[in-house]
């Protein structure tokens, strides 16, 4: 009977005293990109990071794809292709760059302990496909020359565009980012959401924090503002553009 | 003394520490697991098989019974210890080490206490004079060493090897990409411990008798040592230090008197400090995953590129 993708339902995360996340309802429907916005600490990584496992909800369920997830480990929300990207990028630093993209691919034969030693060419052949759709997703975002180069090596934007290819990898259902566009020149951060709108064509849906309005706008089909632990308006851009609250919000005028 | 006979038995220790260091390298090189009860699984080998081989079970199957015995308390003690952070779970696995060897040391009904077994060797040939007894031992042990190296070789160059690095650079951000740490560190102690007990078997076989003082801490840490000179992460480089720390380490048995051996351990300070000095990723680099594949690949496509544009 749901119809959603992604349902939040009452969440409610607190560290201490203090409620990061506070009773936070949303859905994100088949299809789109969807934003989330809202000023610093107002509790957006904390409901990423309450959605894909890493912190257990204090309240409230969260269901993706008809199931509840809000108890399961962070790998097999991983498996069920609701995938992330953090805002500062953790990438697996003495390892190349396609490594860390290799590694991102969902159901990977490899990953057993026995198919690893016994059965080999099952993973290899895997792998050659793998390799080839990693160097498409590095190639988009301009990475492909890098494609060997230890992740220590690169740059912060560049480490930030591997943090977004590497959640390409997976090719997930959902992928959530968190600020994809901070620290990249506009240019290249207007590209990558054109990259993401292309990607949305095909299926995957984005669930995207990001602070620069002006490139969210022009790609969210409907955008989350949170405040508080709370969110407190939700519609479309334009919509939340002419709302007189969201300016209050986010920009602290009375 | 027989010199020849000397630097058989050096290459039979080299190839038996070897393996311990290899199976150290799978786990803290690979894996990341802060190992700090080596021994502990060394020892569960050792007296698996010496305590086995007394009711004369032939030697093969003892010794499968050491590596089976010794994943098994890997398995155990990965239950509690993959709970701890990388710094408590070296202090736990330590200490569990220690209680091992008072147990076996105190508990005579076991394995004779502190005055040890005798141990039948695994392949003794009649009339035989002990440098053919080293050469059988070397084919032993080189034999157990090439399939444990190929395990780990093969592991590290997979997927699987792959997963084990990544959560080895940052264990959250692996969870998160869809990697079940606890199920690969256990699986690494588990074939780390294996290994460990195949080499403890292949030890007390070798030294035909088996007593608590073989298995004091300082085993594990000099297995550390010949991992962290050799290169944590490279296969060729932990055979590398463990060939250098068993030189030394006999080496200086006979220049210095065993009053003096004390000066091992500065030999092995003075090796430590000038490799971490001089080359802090060890002799060797950490090898690279199936790099030639990637190399074809990555190729293949400017080449076409190129033809394209």
């Amino acid at each position: 009977m749901e119809d959603a993708l992604l349902s939040v339902k009452e969440v409610s995360k607190h560290f201490g005293g203090v409620y990061a996340v506070n009773g936070v309802n949303l859905d994100i429907n088949h299809g789109g990109i969807y934003g989330l916005v809202g000023p610093n600490g107002s509790g957006k990584t904390t409901l990423f990071n309450t959605i894909l496992g890493l912190h257990k909800p204090d309240q409230g369920e969260i269901y993706f794809k008809d199931e509840c997830i809000s108890n399961l480990a962070p790998h097999k929300i991983y498996e069920r292709g609701l995938v992330n990207a953090f805002q500062i990028p953790r990438l697996f630093y003495s390892l190349s760059v396609m490594d860390n993209m290799l590694v991102a691919a969902r159901g990977q034969e490899g990953d057993r302990l026995f198919n690893s030693l016994f059965l080999r060419s099952r993973w290899q052949e895997q792998e050659k496909g793998l390799i080839e759709q990693a160097l498409d997703i590095l190639e988009l975002v301009e990475l492909e020359p890098w494609a060997l180069t230890p992740a220590a090596e690169l740059s912060g934007g560049q480490r930030k565009l591997l943090e977004v290819a590497r959640g390409l990898m997976a090719k997930p259902t959902l992928l959530l980012l968190d600020e994809p566009a901070a620290g990249i020149n506009p240019v290249l951060g207007k590209r990558i959401f054109q990259k993401l709108e292309d990607f949305s064509h095909n299926g995957i849906v984005f669930f995207i924090v990001e602070h620069r309005l002006e490139i969210l706008f022009e790609f969210a089909s409907w955008v989350y503002v949170m405040d508080k632990g709370k969110v407190v308006i939700a519609g479309q851009p334009q919509a939340i553009i002419d709302n007189p609250a969201f300016y209050a919000i986010y920009l602290g005028e009375e | 003394m027989d010199p020849l006979l000397y630097v058989l038995d050096l290459v039979v220790f080299i190839g038996i520490f070897s393996i311990v260091a290899l199976s150290l390298n799978l786990e803290f090189g690979f894996a990341g697991l802060a190992n700090f009860g080596k021994v502990a699984f060394f020892l569960i080998g050792a007296y698996t098989y010496a305590l086995l081989s007394q009711t004369g079970i032939p030697f093969y199957l003892c010794l499968t019974a050491s590596a089976f015995v010794s994943a098994i308390f890997g398995l155990l003690i990965s239950l509690p210890a993959l709970r701890l952070r990388a710094d408590y779970l070296a202090i736990a696995i330590l200490a569990f080490g220690e209680i091992l060897r008072l147990i076996v040391k105190s508990e005579d009904w076991l394995a004779g206490g502190d005055w040890g077994v005798s141990v039948a060797p695994a392949i003794s040939i009649a009339g035989a004079s002990h440098r053919v007894d080293a050469l059988v031992n070397i084919g032993l042990v080189y034999f157990c060493l090439f399939i444990c190296f190929l395990v780990v070789q093969l592991l590290a160059n997979s997927p699987y090897g792959r997963a084990m690095r990544a959560i080895r650079e940052d264990e959250v951000a692996a969870e998160a990409l869809g990697k079940d740490r606890t199920k690969f560190k256990a699986q690494a102690l588990m074939l780390g411990s294996a290994m460990a007990g195949i080499a403890g078997a292949l030890y007390v076989q070798y030294l035909h008798c088996v007593l608590p003082g073989m298995f004091m801490p300082m085993i594990t840490f000099t297995v550390w040592i010949m991992v962290l000179v050799g290169g944590p992460g490279n296969n060729w480089g932990v055979l590398l230090g463990a060939a250098l720390v068993q030189i030394i380490e006999r080496g200086t048995n006979i220049i210095l008197s065993s009053i003096l051996s004390d000066l091992q351990y500065i030999a092995f300070g003075i090796l430590i400090i000038i490799v971490l000095l001089w080359r802090p990723q060890g002799l060797l680099k950490e090898s690279k995953i199936g790099e030639k594949a990637l190399r074809l690949a990555h190729n293949g496509r400017r080449a076409t590129k190129r033809k394209g544009s």
